[in-house]
């Protein structure tokens, strides 16, 4: 078995605002190992892109902060960090991709530029000539083709599929361990998107970095994870190798989730719909943070929080009808 | 026999591209060269395509907010690009409504909802303000909202709940044909299956057309009778939508029926090996010769770049362009 790459245990993270705390994430745990991709499924509010951004220790500050757990990364727990070590580990061990392309190039800079940025910065090369060598490897592993042409264009001149691959060569310029990808190919057209998922399955293969995916679509999550975790109201709900889900989703929410996406092959009458919307992270609901929605809530859901349990090998869900 | 609604004949819309201080014509961007389709009255017709295949064009031209550079849009038997200003406004535009895509973005922050769903009651009719508000409780209901929400200004819903106040705004005239931008893509997944449900219901209750713009095509095959698959501007395989998901002919369909099918849930048929498109969607401003789908084709034959396909029909309205197909 491939040795674990980064663990998060209990990880709790609250945004303090005037009108009191929102638990944005409130007792997460997980782990990626190598070569593994681990997704996070979810609708806004879930707390998944908070997750990604509590690992780097990116959360806007002062509302946002970390109230609690652990985040290990091959042995350092990073929130015992200072700041500038912490900065030593974002873009080399650890490093991310964002959702649109276009706001996260700068239109300004050549694509080559902003590689090299982040070559320079994080690995101190000597000569000149060795950053742009990187910069060119970086290009070549996203299979840009024309890499030394390419180098020398604005993010303007590219398409969005080859500018979210100009993104991805920066995440992977300095071979991180760890990838955190938010929505990467949430603003790709879908023949596009294919390439895209194709592509990081063969960047992963080549560099064995563990990669965390987090994403609302669950055909993604299909194609790309080998686990994943299902978020509601800050929680996992339930955590599966992705066949396992697919096949015997245990929880309401997911099975419910699953069931309202429309299939492509097959023709649906009616759509499963759950009614109602996920409750206010300031005003959450005791027990089960679903009950309220859930069909086959009893009373115990309305009055204690289930506790996670294992269903089967490396499936967990939070359920008082599962435990 | 189903009653044919609305008529596209040869739409063509070509967008003149200018440079240098006199502004001279250097190119020309081929939104839409030569698109047919008919909307039956009470069915659902489809546009799939990737960004720049021209399907929002097309519904720019379907409400007439641009008219094409040739071709004609046939309503009810009359050629609505014909008609005069005066006579467009009466019989035209209220017959034809929109929803959009981002329900952040479709509605006037400062308005309430009430005057929000009663606007194109005041702009198209001339009822007392009675009627209107009667209208607006009437609308708010029949999308599943409660008849005092029209008291509240628009950030006070949420996203699913917003995309039903825009169904109701173009719902409030009766109309008989709704052009839907994407209606569903914006809103989170547990919301997209009430809001496709309640299109669903609305279309049954008062028989209504829909013309629907989407990219994410189990979505379309949940809502469609009739689907046209379109590319760089062009329209690639047209037809029922059961016969395009259960037997897609041309090798586009094929490729993004491919992407975008979730690979095998519930363990169900052998592990199929997606098709993945090399290359990037050409220009409309140079389209490639012959077919325009050619260059990222994995079927690709010689005569591919010279001849330039039409669409025929293979069966029961099922039509495709590729040479291949017949």
């Amino acid at each position: 078995m491939s040795k674990t790459v980064l663990e998060v245990k209990d990880l709790r993270t609250s945004f303090f605002t005037r009108r009191g705390e929102v638990k944005a994430v409130d007792g997460v745990s997980f782990y990626v190992r190598e070569g593994e991709t681990f997704g996070i499924v979810g609708e806004s509010g879930c707390g998944k892109s908070v997750t990604g951004l509590s690992i780097l220790r990116l959360l806007p500050e002062p509302a946002g902060k970390i109230v609690g757990g652990k985040i290990i990364l091959e042995g350092t727990d990073l929130l015992q960090l200072s700041k500038a070590q912490m900065r030593g580990f974002r873009g080399r061990k650890i490093s991310m991709i964002l959702q649109d392309p276009m706001t996260s190039l700068n239109p300004v800079y050549t694509v080559g530029d902003q590689i090299a940025e982040s070559v320079r910065l994080h690995q101190k090369l000597p000569a000149a000539d060795m950053v742009r060598d990187e910069v060119i490897s970086a290009l070549r592993l996203l299979k840009i083709p024309a890499p030394e042409r390419r180098l020398h264009d604005y993010p303007f001149q590219l398409s969005g599929g080859m500018r979210q691959r100009v993104v991805g060569a920066i995440a992977m310029s300095c071979h991180p361990r760890l990838l955190i990808a938010d929505e990467p190919t949430t603003a790709l057209d879908a023949t596009i998107q294919a390439q895209y998922i194709a592509l990081f399955k063969d960047v992963q293969k080549t560099t064995n970095v563990a990669i965390i995916f987090i994403t609302h679509d669950f055909g993604v999550i299909a194609q790309m994870c080998h686990r994943v975790g299902v978020m509601y109201a800050g929680k996992f709900v339930e955590k599966a190798a992705t066949r396992e889900l697919f096949d015997a989703p245990r929880h309401p929410y997911t099975i419910a989730l699953i069931n309202s996406v429309p299939r492509l092959d097959r023709k649906d009458e009616r759509l499963f719909s759950i009614e109602g919307q996920p409750p206010s992270m300031m005003d959450l609901p005791p027990g089960c943070r679903f009950a309220p929605r859930c069909s086959s809530a009893q009373d115990i859901c309305v009055q204690q929080e289930p506790p996670e349990v294992k269903v089967g090998e490396e499936h967990f869900v939070s359920c008082w009808r599962a435990s | 026999m189903a009653e044919v609604l609305l008529e596209a004949r040869r739409l063509t819309k070509h967008y003149p591209v200018t440079a240098g201080l006199l502004q001279r014509t250097v190119g020309t961007v081929r939104a839409l060269d030569g698109v047919t389709f008919t909307i039956d009255r009470g069915k659902t017709l489809s546009l799939v395509g990737e960004s720049g295949a021209g399907k929002t064009t097309v519904a720019k031209m379907v409400l007439l907010l641009e008219r094409p550079t040739s071709g004609s849009v046939i309503f009810e038997g009359t050629d609505i690009c014909q008609l005069s200003p005066s006579r467009l406004k009466t019989e035209y535009r209220p017959r034809v409504q929109a929803v959009q895509q981002n329900p952040w973005s479709s509605m006037n922050p400062r308005m309430r909802v009430r005057d929000i769903v009663a606007e194109p009651l005041v702009v198209n009719t001339h009822r007392s303000p009675d009627e209107v508000r009667a209208t607006v409780q009437h609308m708010l209901t029949q999308v599943g909202l409660m008849p005092d929400h029209a008291d509240r200004y628009p950030h006070e819903f949420s996203g699913g709940q917003r995309q039903r106040i825009a169904v109701a705004r173009a719902l409030a005239l009766n109309p008989s044909l709704v052009v839907l931008d994407e209606p569903v893509s914006a809103l989170d997944v547990s919301i997209r299956a009430q809001i496709m449900n309640l299109l669903k219901d609305l279309q049954e209750q008062h028989n209504l057309s829909y013309l629907v713009i989407a990219h994410n095509l189990a979505t379309v095959r949940y809502v469609s009778h009739w689907v046209a698959i379109m590319h760089l501007g062009q329209i690639v395989e047209y037809g029922p939508a059961e016969a395009i998901f259960e037997n897609p002919v041309h090798p586009y369909t094929q490729a993004l029926i491919s992407a975008s099918v979730l690979s095998a849930p519930e363990g169900a048929g052998p592990e199929t090996k997606p098709i993945i498109l090399t290359g990037e969607m050409p220009s409309p401003l140079n389209p490639p010769s012959g077919c325009r789908f050619h260059t990222r084709c994995f079927k690709a034959i010689p005569e591919c770049s010279t001849t330039e396909p039409e669409l025929k029909d293979i069966g029961e309205g099922h039509q495709v362009a590729c040479i291949l197909a017949y």
